[in-house]
């Protein structure tokens, strides 16, 4: 990968990213996981500049504006460099958080159920970029 | 800039806080009473035997038999694992109790109350009902993670070198074995290498490398060798002595697969209120005592005809001003930080810790333990001052409190870890780091 942004734009981020989400959420482990918690996290990104947000037990995603507009209980903030990266189980979050190359603003005991989520998310990621021919985006 | 918008008090009204899974907190109040008891009776005997220990400069070894077979062992292991099930705040009142007996005797017991409370919320369920089956039924565990280059904030140099038929072989070696002397479980991390034991070369992978182990410390007494991993007594120390905390070696020690825990960094950081807020209990409770010898001291003490900042022909210290107000200071500053350290216990086994920046949970829980660190060591100064030259001399308890009271500085986290941790939160601009 070049030291470019990974993701041209925020269509890009939300058509693999956003996308990744639409899946999960309609994932019956995931809902599964999420039913009854009051998940809604809200994605926000850099270069370029992008939001998704993620209504997990709503099993909803929505992007853009109208995600800025919703309402969320845990706000995550990464460059969208990072965000491919992550969730595609190439970030070490504790350590990035640390160095705030990530930021995680919400209640604890919220966000803390989303982390254990974050590994099932690893495949299907890396799979959506396969499938749609952009291996360039996949972190060796 | 960061925005402190996390008042605990008035969210703790309007929210509904969802506590820490591995708080059990089953232990009845009458329950518990009978355990303090014990606690109280341990306590006396600690007391008895300090100043022996203190002066032998080595672990208190009879001390074993005696908390074994006080039933506190298990204070804190839930009881679905065969434990009490004793919240932390019921656990922290033990410690300070026996901290008030002796505190450099209670700080080995100490390891064994942190390494519980913090393997109890990073085990499996599968780990926890075998290791922590094994605490219930008496034995002890400890874990000595820091080694000499950079303490308990290095990234472990000591190695842990994949085996071909499975599980680690550790090497390396840890400075801070407290309780060694006494447990036959050990918690530890290593960062896992390659086949040949080298390390990730990048600073992220060490990261992701550095891991958390458990396994059995199976040691000779006599000659402390085990199977790849030995105890080299080299603990001397100002003060502190009836620890036992040595160094441990790990020259091949093998750990099976079953022992590995977790990555070390990304779980420790989430448990570590288990060790600010017990050493916050030893030195609460080597506050109390503090008081209570400068009261016994101070309360009878006659000066007689005196010449000098005092001028009278008969003077009783405790009718001198500054003594009053000195001892007033003492148990003015034993109760606020008392009810600091209840009420910090509290707020995290309430989940109310949720209303913290998550950056801030960590050095917030720590504020309750600096506090007391920077209280006990202002109390044991002034406790020598008020009570004069005698208390400087070898062997009066002023001088092994003062010198006790400076372990305070070191064990994580200390005033000025804290403070950094705030204040980079406070002053880290919006912008991520890229």
């Amino acid at each position: 990968m070049s030291d470019e942004n990974a993701f041209k734009d925020a269509d890009e981020v939300y058509e693999y990213i956003g996308g990744m989400f639409a899946t999960a959420t309609k994932t019956p482990s995931f809902v599964e996981a999420t039913k009854g918690t009051n998940l809604v996290v809200l994605i926000k990104q850099t270069k370029p500049d992008a939001a998704i947000l993620v209504d997990f037990p709503g099993q909803t995603v929505v992007t853009g504006d109208e995600a800025l507009a919703g309402k969320s209980t845990v706000v995550l903030r990464m460059s969208s460099d990072n965000a491919n990266k992550f969730w595609q189980g190439k970030l070490n979050f504790t350590l990035a958080m640390a160095q705030r190359k990530v930021k995680l603003d919400g209640k604890r005991s919220v966000a803390l159920k989303l982390l254990p989520l974050t590994e099932g998310l690893f495949d299907t990621y890396k799979q959506r970029l396969k499938d749609a021919g952009r291996e360039d985006l996949i972190v060796a | 800039m960061a925005t402190i918008e996390h008042d605990a008090f008035t969210a703790e009204r309007s929210d509904h806080p969802t506590p820490p899974q591995h708080f059990e907190a089953a232990l009845t109040d009458e329950e518990f009473d009978v355990l303090f008891e014990k606690a109280e009776e341990l306590s006396e005997y600690f007391r008895e035997i300090g100043p022996e220990y203190d002066q032998k400069n080595t672990f208190a070894f009879p001390s074993i038999e005696k908390f074994k077979a006080s039933d506190l062992g298990r204070l804190s292991v839930p009881k679905r694992y065969g434990g009490h099930g004793g919240s932390l705040l019921q656990t922290s009142k033990v410690v300070s109790e026996l901290s008030k007996g002796d505190s450099a005797i209670t700080l080995a017991y100490n390891m064994h109350y942190i390494m519980v409370g913090m393997c109890l919320g990073l085990f499996s369920e599968e780990q926890n009902q075998y290791w922590m089956g094994r605490v219930a039924k008496g034995e002890l565990v400890f874990g000595p993670f820091s080694e000499k280059r950079a303490g308990f904030s290095g990234l472990a140099d000591m190695t842990a070198v994949p085996q071909d038929g499975g599980g680690w072989k550790l090497y390396g070696r840890k400075t801070w074995g407290t309780l060694c002397d006494a447990a036959t479980i050990i918690t530890t991390n290593a960062t896992i290498t390659d086949k040949d034991g080298n390390l990730p070369d990048s600073f992220e992978e060490r990261v992701a490398a550095e891991s958390f182990f458990v396994a059995d410390f199976d040691i000779d007494r006599e000659t402390l060798q085990g199977d790849g991993i030995s105890i080299e007594r080299t603990w001397d120390s100002l003060g502190m002595h009836a620890t036992g905390t040595h160094t441990v070696v790990f020259d091949g020690f093998y750990v099976p697969e079953s022992g590995f825990v977790c990555e070390w960094r990304t779980g420790a950081f989430g448990v570590l209120e288990w060790a600010s807020l017990m050493f916050a209990s030893i030195y609460l409770g080597m506050q109390a005592r503090v008081l209570e010898e400068s009261r016994a001291v101070l309360s009878k003490k006659t000066l007689g005809a005196v010449f000098g900042a005092t001028v009278a022909a008969d003077v009783k210290v405790s009718g001198v001003g500054h003594i009053i107000d000195g001892v007033g200071d003492m148990a003015s500053r034993y109760e606020i930080c008392r009810r600091v350290l209840y009420r910090t216990c509290e707020e995290v086994t309430g989940g109310y810790d949720d209303n913290w920046p998550i950056e801030l949970r960590f050095p917030y829980i720590g504020l309750a333990k600096t506090f007391i660190a920077d209280n006990v060591m202002h109390m044991t100064k002034h406790a020598m001052s008020m009570v004069g030259g005698m208390s400087f001399r070898r062997g009066m308890i002023f001088e092994r409190l003062y010198r006790d009271a400076a372990a305070s500085m070191f064990q994580p986290l200390n005033g000025d870890q804290s403070r950094t941790y705030i204040g980079e939160y406070l002053l880290q601009p919006e912008e991520l780091e890229d």
